[in-house]
């Protein structure tokens, strides 16, 4: 009895295939399993292969697997896409009345149910996907009740009759498995717990923890897969006195940030590569003003347009060096959904209190997954505001120069200037993407330009000083094999300690969420006999880093085909590098 | 707000470095007047500016003020002015900086309609660059890098204000103070977004568009019983290529802010010191 399940629905884009799966992993988050879901799709609207992951489990799932246990296919692309994944005893749910012959692949267990026909029955075609869902209770033996509970959710607006149908649908599946095929199919049992799960993707997370930092201005322009941080927000941040502006593009949406930022709002804007392009400019303009501001990137293949709905990891090097001259920015780069949302809330604060822009990197992977969580890991009662170095009227004194003029940019020893929102009774100032004097204005003197550069990198030696640039830990902290990555493949690395584990292989892996300022890992790279560095790009961007850093030639493994890690390849993948070195 | 605020006020003790005699000193003259004269102080002030000798503006005048990126200044104000509509946001531009590199802003900001005033200094040239065409200069003018002349239209602003629906559009003349005070006087208390394109020339660069060309040329709206509420008879005037005009050429007088009509009125500075109290309720909404 198989306690893990892989399933997945497949389809034509436009087939409904996302919010089938959406319902089903709510079914079973709601019956306290775990899930992790993942999409597979193509850039455009109707047509084209796309299908919907789940893993579930009564463990923790992390990552995905090259393993399906029960597929739901509604095209033939759907099960030839996926056959290497179908194993002995998958089974296959196919309408064998639509038009195409479904070919099975042996060893495999079709289940032919008329999805259309019974979904006419319950109340119209629409809801073949829903008769699927019954039918795969039913051989997955998941009480279907769950499934009620995601129906209403899902339906309620739109009306009791419209849920009752789809109940009833789902119904109709069931027993239809149950009548034509309970002798012939394997045993699956998905058992229940009594845990309350959450069930949220990484661009949700995002959102979430800008509203619980105080984020109350966004302005953003539509872009794969960065557009459900904004579709998060709006509708929602209104509700804390924010607002969400779709702005007419990039440069207009992080230069509105940027006004609100000087406002005194927490601000933020999020976009994709190619919006980060534009955003460049402005950028320095945020980091020579000291203007606090969180520009989220939600990484996709690039360059260009590359690949919009694929996964990467290729915009670090740009997050850290991207604009002309040079300015201090923190890079920050959550490795789980969970981290979205508490690197969010930590990216506000370190704004505001160094007074830089903070990119918050995050990726495709992370932003089309959802995942199950505990609640208590969204624990809002922990969330601290750290508004930096503000003044009002009263201790603003201590800022101004002989003539009673107000220093934005006041040579401070630990690099942080004040802040005078606007509205201050006496702190009027201008600042300047020019270079510019205390007063924030325009100036070319040579000792004044070092000064304030100085002044500018100052706030990272005491960021670097002040703050922790730690990084999580697993597996065997005295191996002879270190791994290391960033981002969103921490979950596939750490099932694949397991699956290495499982062939006698000890590695320490260490998953790291800071880009810049960074943790030390010289040590820890010193004391291993074998380094390999995971990332999901071409050249190895943070593996150069840490090359940079620890000044040793670092092992790689790159990916970067469109397709997140999954666990057990990524496993082979460590396993071959390793070996490569021994016989070598 | 303290009501004893004179326009010298907003003056910053900075010279400008404007050549001797250009436009820019009486377009900022009449900034200033009109801000003081509608009860506004330095502090409660935001200027925001772009790139070019008219993008300088917020070094002299004493206020909040952000002098960005070239053509992005009104992206910039409008983020000012929603994070805290009790700000009086006054946007600076160039020809250049307004209608070619922020063209795009420009149309998305008329439409918008927040409430901030928009000041363009239009001296149909590129000063700061040292003398290139601009998108208002006129087909046949001579530049660095149009020796034979643009050969192509010059851009109309009042017309593209109008046609993504304007609600306050003017014109006004640097060099008649009084005039172009009292008319960005107007655009200041205009519900929602003021525009005025203000002839403001460039001594150095262009010998065409001149002082004397505009005192010759200008025709004043109140001279000729213009009712700037009538759309289509601003439309003619905006139309009209031959006429340079100064006054206010259209007003909606229902014109609806952006922030009213989206209810927004908190100041978005203030925030609790930490998450806001039904914040768990966000996170149940995944249940
Ligand atoms: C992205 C970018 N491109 C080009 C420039 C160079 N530049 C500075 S000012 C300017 C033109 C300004 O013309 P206008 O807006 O008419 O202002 P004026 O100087 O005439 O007042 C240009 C092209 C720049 N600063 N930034
Ligand atoms: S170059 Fe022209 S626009 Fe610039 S300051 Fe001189 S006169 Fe004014």
């Amino acid at each position: 009895m198989a306690e893990d399940l892989n399933w997945a629905i497949g389809g034509e884009a436009g087939d409904g295939i996302d919010s089938t799966g959406k319902i089903f992993a709510q079914a079973l988050s709601r019956a306290g399993r775990h899930v992790f879901t993942s999409k597979d799709f193509a850039s455009r609207i109707r047509g084209g292969y796309t299908a919907y992951k789940i893993r579930t489990s009564t463990d923790r799932v992390r990552s995905v697997v090259d393993r399906l246990d029960i597929l739901v296919a509604l095209t033939q692309r759907t099960i030839d896409e996926n056959v290497d994944e179908l194993h002995d005893g998958s089974v296959v749910i196919y309408d064998g009345e639509r038009s195409w012959d479904a070919e099975i692949p042996e060893g495999v267990v079709g289940v032919d149910v008329p999805l259309k026909s019974l979904a006419e029955d319950a109340g119209g075609a629409i809801m073949r996907n829903v008769v699927a869902l019954g039918a795969a209770c039913e051989i997955a033996s998941f009480s279907i009740e769950n499934l009620d509970e995601a129906l209403a959710k899902r339906f309620s607006s739109k009306g009791e009759k419209l849920v009752e149908n789809n109940k009833q649908a789902a119904r109709l599946g069931q027993e239809y498995v149950q009548e034509h095929y309970a002798e012939d199919l394997p045993e699956y049992s998905l058992a229940e717990t009594d845990e309350d799960y959450v069930l949220l993707n990484g661009d949700e997370a995002i959102g979430m923890g800008a509203i619980a930092a105080g984020c109350r201005f966004y302005s953003g322009y539509p872009i794969t897969p960065a557009t459900d941080v904004m579709e998060y927000l709006t509708g929602r941040i209104d509700r804390y006195g924010g607002h969400v502006v779709q702005a007419e593009d990039e440069l207009s949406a992080i230069n509105m940030a940027l006004g609100a930022a000087r406002s005194g709002a927490r601000a933020m804007t999020a976009t994709s590569g190619p919006g980060i392009d534009l955003m460049t400019e402005t950028f320095g303009l945020v980091a020579t003003s000291e203007t606090p501001l969180v520009i989220c990137d939600v990484m996709r293949s690039g360059p260009s347009t590359g690949m919009p709905t694929k996964q990467e990891q290729g915009d670090l090097n740009m997050a850290l060096y991207g604009g002309h001259g040079e300015v201090p920015r923190f890079v920050l780069a959550p490795t789980t959904i969970s981290e979205c949302f508490h690197k969010t809330i930590e990216a506000f604060n370190l704004a505001e209190k160094y007074q830089v822009p903070v990119y918050l990197v995050s990726d495709l992977a992370m932003a089309v997954t959802e995942r199950t969580f505990r609640p208590e890991e969204f624990d809002m009662d922990e969330v601290e505001v750290e508004r930096g170095n503000v003044v009002d009227e009263d201790d603003i004194d201590q800022y101004l120069d002989e003539q009673d003029r107000f220093q934005p940019h006041y040579d401070a020893a630990d690099g942080i200037s004040p802040r005078a929102f606007p509205g201050t009774e006496g702190g009027a100032h201008m600042s300047t993407g020019l270079e510019h004097n205390e007063l924030g204005r325009r100036t070319e003197d040579t000792d004044e330009r070092i000064k304030q550069v100085d002044k500018r990198n100052r706030k990272v030696e005491t960021a670097q000083r002040e703050e922790e640039w730690d990084y999580r830990e697993y597996g065997d902290a005295d191996a002879d094999a270190l791994v290391i990555s960033w981002g969103s493949n921490e979950g596939a690395m750490v099932e694949a300690l397991d699956y290495l584990d499982d062939e006698g292989i000890d590695v320490r892996f260490i998953s790291v969420p800071y880009i810049f300022p960074r943790p030390d890992l010289t040590e820890a790279v010193e004391a291993a006999e074998q380094v390999i560095v995971v990332e999901c790009n071409e050249q190895g961007q943070f593996a150069d880093l840490l090359e940079h850093d620890t000044l040793t030639r670092l092992k790689r493994v790159n990916k970067y085909n469109g397709v997140r890690f999954k666990a057990d390849e990524l496993a082979d993948d460590i396993k071959a590098k390793l070996e490569a070195e021994v016989t070598a | 707000m303290s009501s004893d605020v004179r326009f010298t006020d907003f003056k910053s003790d900075k010279q400008p470095t404007w050549c001797p005699g250009c436009g820019d000193f009486g377009t900022m003259n009449g900034m200033m007047k009109a801000l003081a004269e509608t009860g506004n102080d330095p502090d409660n002030t935001f200027v925001c500016a772009g790139i070019g000798c008219s993008g300088k503006i917020g070094t002299y005048m004493h206020s909040y003020a952000l002098h960005g990126v070239h053509g992005r200044a009104l992206p910039v104000g409008t983020g000012v002015k929603l994070a805290n509509p009790d700000l009086e946001v006054m946007v600076a531009g160039g020809d250049g900086d307004g209608y070619s590199i922020g063209a795009g802003h420009f149309i998305h900001a008329v439409r918008r309609n927040v409430d901030m005033t928009y000041v363009v200094m239009d001296n149909r040239i590129y000063g700061l660059t040292k003398g290139q065409a601009s998108p208002t200069s006129r087909e046949d003018f001579e530049t660095s890098t149009t020796p034979e002349g643009p050969k192509q239209p010059p851009v109309n602003p009042l017309a593209l204000a109008l046609a993504a629906g304007g609600t306050f559009i003017a014109q006004s003349f640097s060099s008649d103070a009084q005039r172009h005070t009292e008319i960005v006087k107007r655009a200041v208390e205009h519900d929602g977004f003021g525009f005025v394109n203000v002839y403001s020339p460039c001594v150095t660069f262009n010998d065409v568009d001149t002082y004397d060309y505009f005192r010759d040329s200008i025709v004043d709206l109140d001279d000729e019983d213009h009712d700037p509420s009538d759309r289509d008879a601003a439309k003619k005037k905006i139309l009209d290529a031959d006429k340079e005009y100064q006054g206010v050429i259209y007003e909606d007088e229902n014109s609806v802010p952006y922030s009213d009509l989206h209810g927004l009125d908190s100041n978005m500075s203030e925030i609790p010191d930490g998450a806001p109290e039904d914040a768990m309720d966000l996170v149940r909404e995944f249940y």
